[in-house]
């Protein structure tokens, strides 16, 4: 008997083991669709990437915004730690293809929602009501449909054609920045700026594309107006159009910081608030340091025009928040982007965050001063047109063709070779 | 010579002799008395979930990368053919989308330079810093662990770390080269030495690992082996050339096939340095493309047909080395 016992032994072992092995999958699967029972009805699940700083800040103040007049909605809030949206684009293409979708997500509009093609539905009955149809300029209307319907709601304005200047600087080198009337204008400041002081005339970072690819389309809209630009972004553009933006981008170049390549956004940004740097070409996040700095003041310290030879233009990147089908709380959300389609939500976001409402009847009284500026420019500008660094112009295929050109114009700024790049990212 | 057919032959004898003598052993107790069945408790789950996770992972992606995979919604598995792999080597405008799709060649090459050039220079500095430290000097575990320390690090870390010390202005690389008459040169963005930057950068993080494992194997060399090349009269190289490298194959495979892994995980080194997935054409290696087609354009079978070429160069490179290794019966 005694050979016997420890077979015995280890097959009560070999059971156990298995037993527990299997426990222990059906554990990981039962954790898995677990979270889908406590859905409700009533919670929203909202997925952004705004995990800290003014986004957080502005997300939150839009919620609690929204629950005074709908108390009885819970939020499931998840932000999606990791730099950018890429990481939420993930984690929302995995809900989707396990059938198992947010109520919403942070998402740039226009040409981006094609990522996700097929899992929105149509809020037009819904959502976007007379009042909202009345109150969206065209361009942020037209960035909120998907192949003409209505999906998605933008509840933010970030403008790409800026110039941003330090003013001592400039007065230092004797440049008035609203002289400045063209692309070619502000290479022309940039060389006076370098013979007469000591600063950098154009802060810019080179060891990512993006700033680069922001610079270019801000040119082309200058170059080649707004139907030179539309036709690039509709796959027409003119090889000579393009060519000729990128060798305005080559010229500036000669104005970077010597080591762009190593420097980050926050660094250069940093450089015309020390008075390093003379102007800056960003989105108007970069104004969001300005504000939060101290002795830096909006009008005496720095300043901002449209970035010379787009007036008129009001160069778009959006977040929105779409529907998507079969959502786990239809009522809630549609009641919740119903809100960051009024005024009033997008106040609370917008004063947060440092961007500007997309509804032109919003009340910016309590926004602050340089914000206040470039709402009173939206509501004039005579066009929205869509960036394309920021995804609303072109479809994400043709976004990554266009960043990998630049990746290789970032190389050797050869304008002839990467023009024929960009236009070719279409096909 | 372990030759796999003479050990099933010897193993078939085993049994057969076994069986010949133990004429009163019954054949249901000796399949459940055998030490494989009794030991598979310990053996066999981690079997199962490797099998399962690993190599089941694999052959899916393997599957995977012959469908038109893309977008949303589920692969359909009944079409399965090799036009992923024909636009890998030619490029060209496939089935499943509107755009052209550039061919893997400029990415292939760079991953095989990155990874033979990052690998050889790793073990050849290990090897000389082990042989160095080997020589019973001084604070011998301080310095140890100084080259040591590096590998600690996340390439996170290390890539802004680098990114720093490459500033045309204020990095060291530079301020070294200023130093001596030469410069400053641009790095980060330059198209010839872009790669370079980004293997030397591994190499400063890797080597003291391969330092670790040369160490250790030449502590395991008696130390009579040293002995009698001097009594023979060899030079110092001349002993570590012909007496000592020799007998440190086994931790240069066991430091290459971690260093070449290592190699393939740079995709993150790339990815900080350069704030996202394009490093620009003359560093964009294989794992930045396969992310850009997959997570970025949802060109799933694609971005997988490309993990499958990754895969199949990673193999080329450390499966020669296991095989001969192999054959000396050294693993």
């Amino acid at each position: 008997m005694s050979e016997h016992e420890p077979n015995v032994s280890r097959r009560t072992v070999l059971t156990t083991t298995s037993a527990a092995a299997v426990a222990g999958l059906a554990g990981c699967s039962g954790g898995g669709g677990g979270s889908d029972g406590s859905g409700g009805g009533n919670e929203l699940e909202l997925l952004h990437a705004w995990s800290s700083g003014d986004g957080n800040a502005a997300i939150a103040a839009l919620i609690e915004g929204f629950q005074e007049e709908h108390p009885d909605v819970e939020f499931a809030e998840e932000p999606v730690d990791g730099a950018a949206r890429s990481n939420l684009d993930q984690v929302v293409l995995n809900k989707l293809q396990a059938n198992d979708p947010p109520s919403t997500f942070q998402t740039w509009p226009g040409n981006t929602l094609a990522k996700f093609d097929g899992a929105y539905e149509d809020i037009e009955d819904d959502v976007w009501d007379d009042d909202l149809k009345e109150n969206y300029l065209a361009g942020p209307q037209e960035q909120a449909q998907y192949n003409g319907t209505y999906v998605t709601v933008p509840l933010n304005i970030h403008r790409i054609n800026n110039l941003f200047y330090n003013t001592a600087v400039l007065e230092e080198a004797g440049v008035d920045p609203e002289s400045l009337s063209s692309p070619s204008d502000v290479v022309d400041a940039c060389e006076t700026i370098a013979a007469e002081t000591d600063a950098v005339p154009f802060a810019q970072q080179t060891s990512g594309s993006w700033s680069t690819v922001q610079l270019w389309e801000t040119i082309l809209l200058g170059q080649a107006g707004i139907d030179g630009y539309e036709a690039f972004t509709g796959g027409n553009g003119d090889t000579g159009a393009v060519e000729s933006a990128l060798q305005s981008v080559v010229d500036l170049s000669e104005y970077y910081p010597s080591d762009s390549s190593s420097i980050s956004f926050t660094e250069a940004n940093t450089m015309v608030m020390d008075g390093d740097a003379a102007f800056i070409h960003q989105g108007d996040w970069a104004a969001g340091a300005y504000s939060n700095a101290d002795d830096f003041s909006y009008g005496d310290d720095w300043g901002q025009v449209t970035y010379p030879g787009t007036s008129g233009s009001y160069l778009l990147n959006m977040d929105s928040f779409p529907y998507l089908a079969n959502n786990p709380s239809p009522e809630a959300t549609k009641q919740f982007l119903s809100y960051c389609g009024s005024a009033e939500g997008q106040v609370l976001f917008n004063a947060e965050k440092g961007s500007i409402p997309p509804r032109s009847d919003a009340d910016v009284s309590s926004l602050n001063t340089f914000q206040q500026d470039q709402f009173e420019d939206f509501n004039s500008a005579d066009n929205q047109p869509p960036s394309v660094q920021h995804g609303l112009a072109v479809s994400p295929g043709v976004a990554t063709n266009i960043s990998s050109a630049f990746s290789g114009f970032l190389e050797d700024y050869d304008a002839a070779a990467t023009a024929e790049a960009l236009i070719n990212a279409f096909n | 010579m372990r030759n796999p057919l003479t050990i099933l032959r010897q193993r078939l004898a085993a049994h057969r002799e076994v069986r010949a003598d133990g004429g009163t052993a019954t054949e249901a107790g000796s399949i459940l008395d055998r030490d494989s069945v009794r030991s598979a408790p310990f053996w066999l789950p981690p079997f199962l979930l490797i099998g399962l996770f690993i190599y089941g992972a694999i052959i899916w992606n393997i599957v995977l990368s012959l469908t038109d995979f893309q977008g949303l919604g589920s692969p359909d598995y009944s079409a399965l053919d090799i036009e992923n792999y024909v636009i890998a080597f030619t490029g060209g405008t496939p089935s499943w989308s509107s755009l052209t799709v550039d061919p893997v060649w400029n990415a292939a090459w760079n991953t095989v330079v990155l990874m033979v050039s990052f690998s050889v220079v790793c073990l050849a500095v290990g090897l000389v810093m082990a042989i160095l430290v080997d020589q019973e000097i001084r604070f011998e575990n301080t310095f140890r662990t100084i080259y040591l320390l590096p590998m600690s690090l996340s390439f996170v870390v290390t890539a802004k770390f680098w990114l720093y010390m490459y500033n045309v202005e204020t990095g060291l690389v530079n301020l070294i080269l200023g130093a001596v008459g030469v410069g400053p040169i641009e790095i980060v963005q330059n198209p010839d030495l872009k790669l370079a930057a980004v293997a030397f950068a591994l190499i400063w993080q890797f080597s003291g690992y391969a330092m670790i494992v040369y160490l250790a194997g030449l502590r395991a060399i008696p130390t009579s082996h040293f002995e009698a090349a001097r009594v023979d009269g060899a030079s110092t190289i001349r002993m570590y050339w012909r007496v000592i490298i020799p007998q440190l194959r086994t931790a240069t495979v066991s430091a290459l096939v971690v260093l070449t892994v290592f190699s393939l995980k740079a995709f993150d080194f790339l990815f900080s340095m350069y704030g996202g997935y394009q490093p620009g054409p003359s560093a964009d290696i294989l794992a930045t493309r396969m992310v850009r087609e997959a997570y970025a354009n949802g060109n799933w079978a694609y971005g997988s047909a490309i993990a499958v070429l990754l895969f199949i160069m990673a193999l080329a490179i450390v499966a020669p080395y296991i095989y001969t290794q192999y054959q000396r019966g050294e693993l």
